[in-house]
C-alpha cells in the first residue's frame, strides 16, 4: 500500500505545457509534483515537430540539442502548386525550428526537475478528488496501485485527449468541425529543402493541409491534417496522405521510417479554463492555434502564467476560482486575440475553393509585402482579382 | 434490430497507433488510452461512431 501524498501543486502530464507550469510554480516557491503516465517523457512523439521560435526567451527556454534545423521561411503551395514564400523578414514569428520533439520535452522536464519539481513517471490520474465542489487533488494509479495526491492547486496538462478537464467539470468537448485528424510519416530519401517548412493547401487536405517539415538533407516529416467533419469514410487521413505522396515523385520515392498520428483542436478559445482548485493548460485547454495547428508555443506561454498563479495560490492558501482568474485573465491577455483572429481566418479558409486559392497565390507572385497581414495580402489580391476579394470584405 | 448499444466496439491492435485522437473527440469521455491499450467503456458508449471518423488510420470497429 502506497501512502497518500500531499503537495502544493499537482501537475498532470509532463508535455511542454505541464513541465513549463511545474517549473514556474517551483521557481516561485511552490512544492510541485509532476506526474506522467508514460514511462518516458516525450515518447512516443505525436507532433509534426515544426515550431516558431520568437517566444522561447519569454518563457526561459534556451535553444539546445533538440533543434534539427533552423529554417529560413515557409512556403505555401496553392492547389496548382504555385508557391508563396513567407520569409523571416516579414513573418519572424511564423518560422523557426524543426525539432526533435522527444528531446525538447525531456529538456523541459529536466529544467523543471532542476527547479525542484518532483517528477514521477508511470503514474496516471484516474479521477479528480473533490470536496464541496472544489478540486483538492487527484486519485492516481502507479504500478497497479491507486493512491490519493492532495494538492492546493491541481493542473490538467494532459494534452489533446484530456480527461482531467472534463472530470473537473470544464467542458472541453469538441464538435467534429473543431478537430483535425492527423497522420504523419517520417520519410528518408525525399527531395525536401531544409531551408523551408512547406504547406500544401486545398482539396489535398480538406479543412487542413499537407506539411513537409525537413529534419535533415533527404529526411522530413510528411504529414496531413483533415477536418473530421469533412471525413466520409474510415482512415481518411491516411488515404489523403498516401494519395498526396503518390502524386509527388520527390516523396513517392522515399521510405517511411516512422508513423505518427493524433488529434488537433481547431476550435475557438474555450470560455473557461479554471474552476475551484483547478486550472487547465496547453492542448488540454484547446490552446492550439486553429490556423496552424501548433500547440507548443501557446502551451508554454500559458504554462508560465499558470505556474506563477499556482504558486501564489498555494502561498496565500486561496485556490478559489476567483483567485485563479489571474491565470484566466493572464493567458487570455497574451494569447486570446490571436487565437480568435486565426480561428476566424481558418473558418474562412475552410470555405475557399481550390480556384480561389490558386488566384490568391497567383496574385501574390512577385509582390513584395512589407509586412505579412491578411490586410496586405488582400490588397495585393484585389489589384489582380478584385472579384476574389469580395468574399473577404469582412476582413478588410 | 439489435440494440445499437449491444454492438461490440474495439480498436484493432493491428491498426491502432495509440495516438489518442478518439479519446479527445469522444463526447462521453468513455475511451481510455494506456500506453499501448485502448479501452472503451461499453456501458457508457452509445456507438455514435464519432471516434471511428476521427481515427486517422481506421482502427476502430463497431459490430
Amino acid at each position: 500500500m502506497v501512502a497518500d501524498l500531499k503537495t502544493d501543486v499537482l501537475v498532470i502530464g509532463a508535455g511542454p505545457a505541464g513541465s513549463m507550469t511545474a517549473k514556474w510554480a517551483a521557481k516561485n516557491g511552490a512544492k510541485v509534483l509532476l506526474i506522467e503516465k508514460r514511462q518516458e517523457i516525450g515518447s512516443p512523439v505525436r507532433c509534426g515537430e515544426g515550431m516558431s521560435k520568437e517566444w522561447l526567451g519569454e518563457v526561459g527556454i534556451k535553444p539546445g540539442k533538440w533543434i534539427n534545423v533552423e529554417v529560413e521561411g515557409a512556403r505555401i503551395f496553392s492547389p496548382r502548386e504555385q508557391v508563396f514564400e513567407i520569409n523571416e523578414k516579414h513573418a519572424g514569428n511564423e518560422v523557426g525550428y524543426v525539432v526533435e520533439r522527444d528531446g525538447f520535452d525531456k529538456q523541459l522536464a529536466i529544467d523543471a526537475a532542476n527547479e525542484g519539481v518532483e517528477v514521477v513517471l508511470k503514474t496516471a490520474a484516474v479521477e479528480v478528488l473533490k470536496e464541496k465542489g472544489k478540486v483538492v487533488g487527484a486519485k492516481v494509479k502507479q504500478f497497479g496501485e491507486k493512491f490519493d495526491v492532495r494538492a492546493a492547486v491541481t493542473i490538467g496538462a494532459d494534452g489533446f485527449e484530456s480527461q482531467v478537464g472534463r472530470w473537473a467539470g470544464l467542458p472541453t468537448n469538441l464538435a467534429l468541425r473543431d478537430m483535425d485528424t492527423c497522420l504523419q510519416y517520417r520519410m528518408t530519401n525525399v527531395d525536401c529543402d531544409t531551408r523551408y517548412c512547406d504547406f500544401y493547401l486545398g482539396k489535398v487536405a480538406p479543412g487542413g493541409y499537407v506539411w513537409v517539415f525537413p529534419k535533415d538533407d533527404g529526411l522530413a516529416n510528411v504529414g496531413i491534417g483533415v477536418q473530421v467533419s469533412q471525413v466520409k469514410t474510415t482512415a481518411e487521413a491516411r488515404k489523403y496522405l498516401d494519395a498526396w505522396i503518390d502524386k509527388h515523385p520527390g516523396y513517392a520515392k522515399g521510405k517511411k521510417i516512422d508513423m505518427v498520428g493524433g488529434g488537433v483542436s481547431i476550435s475557438a478559445p474555450m470560455k473557461q479554463t479554471v474552476t475551484d482548485g483547478f486550472m487547465l493548460v496547453g492542448d488540454a485547454a484547446r490552446m492550439i492555434d486553429p490556423l496552424t495547428g501548433g500547440g507548443i508555443a501557446n502551451g508554454c506561454i500559458a504554462g508560465k502564467i499558470c505556474g506563477e498563479v499556482a504558486a501564489k495560490a498555494a502561498q496565500t492558501g486561496d485556490s478559489s476560482a476567483a483567485f485563479l482568474q489571474a491565470y484566466e485573465k493572464g493567458w487570455r491577455a497574451r494569447l486570446e486575440e490571436k487565437l480568435y483572429r486565426n480561428w476566424l481566418a481558418k473558418e474562412k479558409l475552410c470555405t475557399i475553393s481550390d480556384e480561389t486559392f490558386d488566384k490568391i497565390v497567383d496574385a501574390l507572385q512577385g509582390v513584395r509585402l512589407q509586412k505579412l497581414s491578411v490586410h496586405n495580402i488582400l490588397k495585393a489580391v484585389h489589384e489582380k482579382y478584385p472579384e476574389v476579394t469580395k468574399e473577404f470584405e469582412a476582413f478588410l | 434490430m439489435p440494440n445499437k448499444k449491444s454492438l461490440h466496439i474495439e480498436a484493432s491492435g493491428q491498426l491502432c497507433i495509440y495516438c489518442g485522437a478518439c479519446v479527445g473527440i469522444c463526447p462521453l469521455n468513455c475511451i481510455y488510452l494506456d500506453e499501448t491499450r485502448i479501452t472503451f467503456d461499453e456501458k457508457i458508449c452509445t456507438r455514435c461512431e464519432i471516434c471511428v471518423r476521427a481515427c486517422p488510420v481506421g482502427a476502430i470497429e463497431i459490430g
